[in-house]
């Protein structure tokens, strides 16, 4: 099988991410500051944050906290942040792991939330996001909060964080960025970006597996845990003062920590930056042969979308017919429909079939994509080549 | 033809409320069986294909597959899902 879906989740995982997690599971199990002799040893939960936070540019370390996901991690923030008349601004580009939390928010009214627009790549306007911020600030004691997707699902297009977070420091916004998409395959640093809470998932391109993810929350942001109990660090302290929380209560997914770790040390040591060339190298021979093809509908372009992701649609067929030919007939994996960011297709023009669409990683080989666009050379003929169709029959 | 199992889609994320399902067949599907699904609303061959698509579609459901294999998709919307009995016998009787 050809596997164009790693938006979706990263396969394969590098053979580190295997065999950590193999041997997580079969040593016995890390303890987490109760086990006798390990304490000259770095302990994988630690060795985890160092790393992430070498490749995100954090460098409080200790306010990175472990979850199942992105979604998980939003919630966790969402729920815990004092949101009572805050204004909270974010994108027509979001994940539903984003929106779907905001909008079943019991304490938050459908008017407190504010969607900046993106034009038809899939780009946001700060402009737009900036006059959001004005009104906002004319109204409201409380500056609120932006919540920003790096890089969308959908397009591949990656927003400028450096700029938006200027913006949000200039009317004391608090800044959360969502680098589930992004991490691991372009450049961030949250702390030259002003980026006050950060989320993330570790099974795309941070080659984890599926199930783990984390979240960082700056110092000094008031964040209320929406879970209490075991695994604290004081099992004597019943009851928390606000300046004295944690946030990783129960015992931890250990294995899949220790995977997320190896994943991203292969980041660390293959180099943010060489992945991100590799996979543009392979963006851009798709999107250079795609857009040949006449019957091809791109949303996005090489020169703007720098994401290692793409969406089009196949003139005459709809996208989930696209997928069936392609999974059935030639073994190759994409996805199709809305990919779960319901808002970016009216502003990109996709519609309510969605957009078919392909991804990389830096383990997909060019010779697995010629063969794709070997397959869409075939599927286009074909589809221009449609009135024979019954004649043969 | 004779229709040997339904499967439902366990496909997550599905969009709009439409539900599929894998129809396993005793036998490959041949022309005969493509053409007889005619009937049931704006159909579409792509012969070109190595291996050839065809897709019938209709207000409440749709059908497709690839002409060679022994097994079709079909995909029907929530509310129809009554359709699914009559497909069933339609192919039976192709």
């Amino acid at each position: 099988m050809i596997y164009l879906n790693n938006a979706a989740t990263t396969y394969p995982k590098p053979q580190c991410v295997l065999d950590a997690h193999a041997a997580a599971l079969s040593n016995p199990p890390s303890g987490q500051f109760r086990s006798s002799g390990s304490f000259l040893k770095e302990d994988i939960f630690t060795q985890c944050r160092n790393h992430l936070g070498e490749l995100l540019g954090i460098h409080e370390t200790e306010r990175i906290f472990f979850s199942s996901g992105a979604t998980d991690s939003f919630n966790k923030i969402l729920l815990g942040l004092d949101l009572q008349n805050c204004p909270v601004v974010t994108s027509v580009t979001e994940h539903n792991s984003i929106l779907r939390p905001l909008y079943n928010h019991t304490q938050l009214l459908d008017e407190q939330i504010s969607l900046v627009g993106c034009d038809t790549d899939g780009k946001i306007s700060l402009e737009e996001l900036e006059e959001i911020f004005i009104k906002n600030s004319e109204k409201n004691t409380n500056r609120g909060i932006c919540i920003i997707n790096h890089c969308s699902n959908v397009t591949g297009m990656v927003q400028d964080l450096d700029a938006i977070g200027i913006l949000c420091r200039k009317y004391g916004i608090q800044f959360i960025v969502d680098v589930s998409q992004s991490g691991g395959c372009i450049p961030v640093d949250a702390d030259r970006s002003g980026i006050d809470i950060l989320i993330m998932t570790g099974h795309k391109s941070l080659y984890g597996v599926q199930g783990t993810g984390a979240y960082y929350v700056r110092s000094g942001i008031r964040l209320k845990p929406i879970m209490y109990g075991g695994t604290g660090l004081d099992s004597t302290k019943l009851k928390y003062k606000a300046d004295e929380y944690e946030y990783e209560v129960g015992t931890q997914n250990a294995p899949g920590i220790a995977a997320l770790s190896s994943g991203v040390e292969y980041i660390l040591m293959r180099g943010v930056e060489k992945i991100a060339e590799k996979e543009r190298l392979l963006m851009k021979r798709i999107y250079d042969r795609l857009s040949e093809m006449k019957e091809i509908r791109i949303f996005g372009s090489y020169e703007t979308n720098h994401g290692p992701v793409m969406s089009f649609q196949v003139k005459g067929l709809n996208c989930s017919d696209v997928a069936y030919i392609l999974e059935t007939g030639y073994g190759i994996s994409v996805r199709t429909g809305l990919h779960c960011a319901p808002l970016i297709h009216r502003a990109i023009g996709s519609g309510a079939d969605g957009t078919v669409r392909v991804s990389v990683s830096d383990l997909t080989s060019m010779d697995e994509i010629e063969q794709f666009l070997k397959a869409m050379e075939e599927i286009t003929a074909s589809v221009s080549g449609n009135t024979r169709g019954e004649e043969v029959l | 033809m004779k229709v040997l199992d339904k499967v439902e889609s366990r496909e997550r994320c599905a969009e709009a409320g439409w539900f599929a399902y894998d129809f396993l067949l005793d036998q490959e599907i041949d022309p005969e069986f493509i053409r007889g699904l005619k009937p049931l609303g704006s159909w579409v061959f792509l012969s070109m294909l190595a291996k050839p698509f065809f897709k019938v579609e209709s207000e409440h459901f749709m059908i497709k597959g690839l002409l060679g294999e022994k097994h079709f998709r079909v995909a029907v919307h929530h509310e129809y899902e009554e359709e699914l009995s009559r497909i069933e016998r339609l192919i039976e009787q192709i």
